[in-house]
């Protein structure tokens, strides 16, 4: 998979914990930080890129070559720090891809200016959920399942592998309710890199190396997974081999 | 004739329909939170007025005898009737009876009921003469046609609206603030009227044909005074003249510090008005949101979604925060959530309230969670907290939801890195975009929904995605489409607000989400 090597820019309260699950899903992570307390906390946790450096000077953000990253994430503590920075980066390397948190309205409008390509507010999800905890009780507890657990019914998305017997499906034909999964949206090249949802009502015909994400309990979307390699001839094999 | 009044008094005590009707009784009359309330004062109000419509009337008029009966009975047999009742439930006399009882038994002493007796009767005394009391009573009296001076009763009936009033009632509030300045006012007044009543007496009341008596010495130092200046009696000497000026002088001065004293009271007490009615406000809807602080998260959550301008209120600490969600347009007051009183001012016997702590800081959230949670079981209260370490306290504080920013940032992160794609619909859905959100089907006994299957709904024809059936506890996730849909299932499916209505439409009248 890509995207796997990340420079993360601060190591503090929400640094700490993005660091460690990155961590958990394979990634590599190096770690800027610009406050020596934080510094010291990234290594005694054992990362082995740490580096200390001043924002403000374009020389040293210059040094850690950041293009060599998949991806930068800005989430130091202080959002003053993330729009400096996220400006900074973007004046610097025009095509790099920032990730960066806000904690407020103003701010992500200010980080979207400066160029950053995902800006994720803080309050925005958890302001939602008690507008449905007023108003929908029922979807409250489906929702804190996707983003909270790990287990459970989540999100999923797969990439179309080349061959596989899904290439040529329309999505309203295919019945993905056989595999126990439900097919929310996608991402179709045909019709842009946009991501849309399936809700918008129109027949998408899957190509390998669309992406589409799916929701279902995650074992179900593991094998699901895995399954959507297999080509059109290898299935028939696969279903023969069931009815016999 | 004791053991008499002992039974009766045990009697009451212990009946449960006396004393529930006192208490309802109670309750209407006098809490201003009493859903029925409203219609007793409407209902007063308009006997007051029109009785003292009828009145006005017939000063020039005859009218027909059916009015004057309606007026005379019916209007003070109601006012007398609540007059009683309102006498009635001041204290409770029995309670006084049966306590004294007991002591008397734990004391071993004879049983005297004249002592409680007394001392209630006491109270109802105190009660009847305090100025509403007084008013209701006079306000019973009908006005008495033939003898002219009796009419004057039919002004107690208009001060009886006062009590329904609350404005003027606010009035009397702020003034009584500046007991003080205005008593030191009224004495200074009457002092310079009465000398300058008795300067002018004694030194034109031989000469001024129009001043015969010390009262119209007086009633000229007044009316001169206070600048209105009939001008039936005026000074015809110099001396009197020359006092004349120095009154003018004093009472233009007297006047602006007049006007400066209330006016300064109610500059001082404006926003206090101001906060209380907006409270008031509130506690006439049946549910409503008390939501503390005003910070970003408050702000998003307006941003999300439309609230009723009668449905929630903002308190918060800092008044500078207060003065920006007034800009911002929001009923915001100054007011510490974390005491006790604050949320006492609130409705919670007859409204559904629903707090919101999203206040950054989490003692201060933990401590209105406990002080709500104290007041009322049936408070509800979403809290966000810090940490998952403080999970555990705020269940323990008695929080039914409990949000997580920080660690749902985290995780949005987490995702917007290594599954770019999906954090798109993950987030579409979380925030409850138009074109991916969650709604809620409920199905109701004897809908057209009940008895369908899945798979005849075609809710993919309605262009929504069916997720699942809440039924009971469980949550059935993407069940077969033979599935059989029953009563008091939630449907849940994704989908445009409008495909949702159209398929509600086209399924009968379903009920909607809240």
């Amino acid at each position: 998979m890509a995207n796997r090597w990340v420079l993360l820019f601060g190591y503090g309260n929400h640094g700490k914990h993005i660091a460690q699950g990155l961590v958990d899903d394979g990634y590599r992570v190096d770690i800027v930080e610009e406050n020596e307390v934080f510094f010291q906390s990234a290594k005694e946790d054992g990362f082995d890129f740490v580096t200390l450096i001043d924002m403000s000077k374009d020389e040293e953000l210059e040094a850690l070559d950041p293009m060599q990253y998949d991806q930068l994430v800005c989430v130091m503590d202080d959002e003053h720090y993330n729009v400096f920075l996220t400006l900074s980066l973007n004046a610097l390397f025009p095509d790099s891809h920032i990730v960066a948190i806000s904690d407020s309205i103003h701010t992500t409008k200010k980080l979207y200016m400066a160029g950053a390509k995902k800006v994720i507010d803080l309050y925005e999800v958890s302001a939602n959920r008690i507008h449905s905890i007023l108003e929908r009780p029922v979807a409250t507890r489906l929702l804190e399942d996707f983003v909270m657990s790990r287990e459970g019914i989540s999100f999923m998305e797969m990439e179309i592998p080349e061959g596989s017997f899904l290439h040529g499906c329309m999505t309203d034909t295919f019945n993905f309710n056989a595999y126990n999964v439900i097919l929310v949206g996608l991402v179709d090249y045909e019709r842009g890199s946009g991501f849309e949802f399936i809700t918008s009502g129109y027949n998408h015909k899957l190509d390998a190396g669309d992406v589409i994400v799916c929701m279902g309990e995650v074992a179900d979307l593991r094998i699901f997974k895995k399954m959507i390699a297999r080509t059109e001839l290898e299935m028939k094999e696969a279903k023969k081999e069931a009815k016999t | 004739m004791n053991s008499w009044v002992l039974r009766f008094a045990r009697f009451l005590h212990n009946s449960k329909r006396y004393r529930s009707i006192k208490t309802h009784v109670r309750d209407l009359l006098t809490n201003p939170h009493n859903p029925y309330k409203r219609y007793f004062d409407i209902a007063i109000i308009f006997l007051i007025v029109t009785s003292v419509f009828i009145l006005v009337y017939e000063v020039k008029h005859s009218v027909p005898a059916w009015l004057d009966i309606y007026d005379i009975y019916f209007v003070s047999v109601i006012f007398a009737v609540e007059y009683i009742l309102r006498i009635w439930v001041h204290n409770d006399m029995t309670e006084l009876i049966i306590e004294e009882y007991r002591n008397a038994k734990f004391l071993e002493r004879p049983f005297n009921p004249s002592k409680p007796l007394k001392k209630a009767l006491l109270e109802k005394l105190k009660y009847m003469l305090t100025p509403s009391a007084i008013i209701d009573l006079l306000a019973i009296f009908p006005a008495y046609r033939p003898l002219r001076v009796l009419r004057i009763f039919v002004l107690f009936r208009v001060l009886k609206l006062l009590r329904y009033a609350k404005s003027i009632n606010q009035f009397i509030e702020v003034l009584k603030n500046k007991k003080f300045e205005l008593f030191t006012l009224l004495f200074l007044l009457a002092f310079i009227v009465a000398t300058a009543g008795i300067a002018i007496y004694v030194l034109e009341e031989k000469l001024n044909p129009n001043i015969d008596s010390l009262f119209d010495a007086m009633y000229w130092a007044l009316v001169t005074i206070s600048t209105v200046g009939y001008g039936d009696i005026s000074p015809v000497t110099p001396e009197g003249r020359s006092i004349s000026i120095i009154m003018i002088i004093i009472g233009i001065a007297m006047i602006s510090f007049a006007t400066s004293v209330i006016v300064s009271a109610f500059s001082e007490k404006l926003d206090e008005l101001k906060e209380n009615r907006i409270v008031e406000r509130i506690n006439k809807s049946e549910s409503f949101l008390i939501i503390c602080g005003y910070g970003q998260m408050t702000k998003m959550f307006f941003r999300q979604g439309h609230i009723d301008q009668d449905s929630y209120i903002i308190l918060e600490k800092d008044p500078e925060r207060v003065e920006a969600a007034r800009k911002d347009g929001y009923n915001a007051i100054v007011e510490d959530a974390s005491r006790n009183e604050v949320l006492k001012r609130f409705n919670t016997e007859h409204a559904r309230i629903t707090i919101l702590c999203l206040i950054a800081d989490d003692i201060e959230n933990i401590y209105i969670t406990l002080s709500a949670k104290s007041l009322s079981r049936n408070i509800r209260v979403i809290v966000r907290a810090s940490s998952r370490s403080m999970v555990k306290k705020y269940e323990h504080a008695g929080a039914d939801h409990i949000l997580l920013p920080h660690e749902v940032v985290n995780n949005m992160i987490h995702i917007a890195i290594t599954q770019p794609t999906m954090y798109k619909a993950l987030h579409a859905v979380l925030i409850g975009e138009d074109v991916a959100r969650i709604y809620e089907i409920y199905v109701d006994r004897y809908d057209t929904l009940e008895g369908e299957n899945i798979e005849s709904l075609r809710f993919h024809d309605y262009k929504l995605l069916f997720l699942g059936i809440q039924r009971g506890k469980k949550f059935l996730f993407n069940p077969s489409p033979k599935e059989i849909v029953q009563a008091h299932d939630v449907l849940l499916v994704i989908g445009r607000k409008i495909s949702v209505d159209y398929f509600k439409e086209n399924n009968g009248e379903v009920r909607g989400g809240k």
